[in-house]
């Protein structure tokens, strides 16, 4: 303290300097119209800049949240989007035909990749959704970006996807330029790419045509991207082509994801079941 | 004292070389006052008279900024100036620090004097020459007054002298 004492009275004219100074520019930009004008839109620029700093920093550690909402908001779209294509589609048939007051028959459920591999043969995706949650075996599951692959097993708060880039996996599909169907499947290496084998030979491919579920399955609705063209060469066989595509949805990077419900599933699974025991009497 | 700040105000205040340099002779008296005067005191004055100026002058601010900073500085540049072999409390004049020290002092003396004036005065630096101009165009006017007045002093001082 002594020394601090003896320091402030040793350099007291500095101080006093100090004092003076600030006195006086103090002076100068409050009585004087230019100079105090200069100050505060310096201030002004200088304060917007680190409030405008704080902002970024702050709107940065939200994003997470600003994601989730925009992907909930995204489920609610594309469900409202394939209930109007549906609904557009029943109109072109007949402008007279009234539609009815019928729901999708798809509800979207959302849900996060918890867990994911995409280095085997075999990858498969862990979502945070589970069979308390509605999700079944079966069921689709798609990103915004576009299919991400079919529901496998089930517990009670997860489920395990089988996604497009397993070895396993088969997904039917088609060009949407020519509507000719295909099965996507995939082989082991890039999970960038994977190939649409069953394309009829007279079909003229062109490159970057996009590829879409056709929805002959009732796992997926029709029209969502899988991927698009990326080069043609015919089949071992000969008889169609095989079709180089790139995904639409990037793997090693997929994180909010939606579960495709079908209420309709179950109906349709237990008319085909009495259908076969009818047949087989 | 009085003298010069009459002479400042009513005189060199309208005095515009150039169109625009205004000499600061005010600066005169700090570079007056001897080497063994306490530094609180040449702030006090520096302050005080720079804000008398500011008053008069319309520039609130400037010139006491201005006065301060010159009374602050003003021995480190007497110390670069003035003859090695003095000790004591010496006051700076020709007679004392003979013509070229003297002048070399009081340029560098006016110089940061009217450095700071004219930079708080144009307060940016995007009208750079005109704020260098003027700088200059002043300094160079204070500094030929006050040798001027610092030669006619020391001239009848040697005349009183040599009457005794």
């Amino acid at each position: 303290m002594q020394n601090l004492i003896d320091f402030i009275i040793k350099y007291k004219y500095w101080f006093a300097f100090l004092l003076m100074e600030g006195f006086s520019l103090a002076m100068l930009v409050r009585f004087n119209n230019y100079q105090g004008s200069v100050y505060f839109t310096t201030a002004n620029s200088l304060v917007g800049g680190i409030y405008s700093a704080a902002d970024g920093v702050t709107s940065y550690v939200g994003l997470g949240k600003a994601n989730e909402m925009l992907e909930a908001q995204n489920m609610l779209l594309q469900a409202e989007v394939h209930e109007m294509k549906r609904q557009l589609a029943a109109h072109h048939i007949d402008t007279l035909q009234f539609a009815g007051f019928n729901r999708s028959r798809y509800r979207f459920v959302g849900a996060q990749v918890i867990n994911a591999t995409t280095g085997h043969s075999t990858n498969l995706l862990t979502i945070n959704r589970g069979s308390d949650d509605g999700i079944r075996p079966e069921m689709g599951v798609v990103s915004s970006s576009g299919v991400v692959g079919i529901v496998y097993l089930t517990s009670a708060h997860y489920s395990i996807v089988m996604p497009l880039i397993n070895v396993k996996s088969k997904v039917s599909c088609r060009l949407s330029q020519h509507d000719a169907s295909g099965t996507m499947e995939w082989k082991f290496g890039d999970i960038r790419s994977a190939y649409m084998t069953g394309v009829p030979l007279h079909i003229k491919i062109s490159k970057d045509e996009k590829v879409e579920t056709n929805g002959y399955s009732d796992i997926f609705p029709s029209g969502i991207p899988i991927g698009t063209v990326q080069q043609a060469e015919p089949s071992a066989d000969g008889l169609s082509h095989t079709l180089k595509i790139r995904l639409a949805v990037d793997f090693a990077t997929v994180r909010n994801v939606s579960i495709i419900t079908n209420y309709h599933h179950a109906e349709k699974k237990q008319l085909e079941f009495v259908a076969d025991s009818i047949m087989t009497l | 004292m009085a003298l010069l700040l009459l002479v400042q105000l009513l005189l060199l205040n309208h005095l515009h070389l150039f169109g625009y340099a205004t000499p600061l002779i005010i600066g005169y008296m700090i570079i007056c006052f001897e080497s063994g005067m306490s530094r609180m005191s040449q702030l006090w004055w520096g302050f005080i008279m720079g804000l008398i100026y500011d008053l008069f002058s319309n520039t609130m601010g400037m010139g006491a900024a201005s006065m301060t900073l010159l009374a602050m500085m003003k021995p480190y540049l007497l110390k670069l100036f003035m003859p090695r072999d003095v000790v004591d409390s010496f006051k700076p004049t020709i007679q004392t620090m003979n013509l070229s020290n003297y002048i070399g002092y009081t340029l560098a003396c006016m110089g940061l004097l009217h450095m700071s004036f004219y930079f708080l005065e144009a307060f940016t630096l995007s009208d750079l020459l005109l704020t260098i101009g003027a700088m200059i165009g002043g300094t160079l006017m204070a500094t030929l007054i006050s040798v001027c007045t610092e030669y006619i002093v020391h001239n009848r001082q040697q005349e009183r002298d040599v009457m005794k």
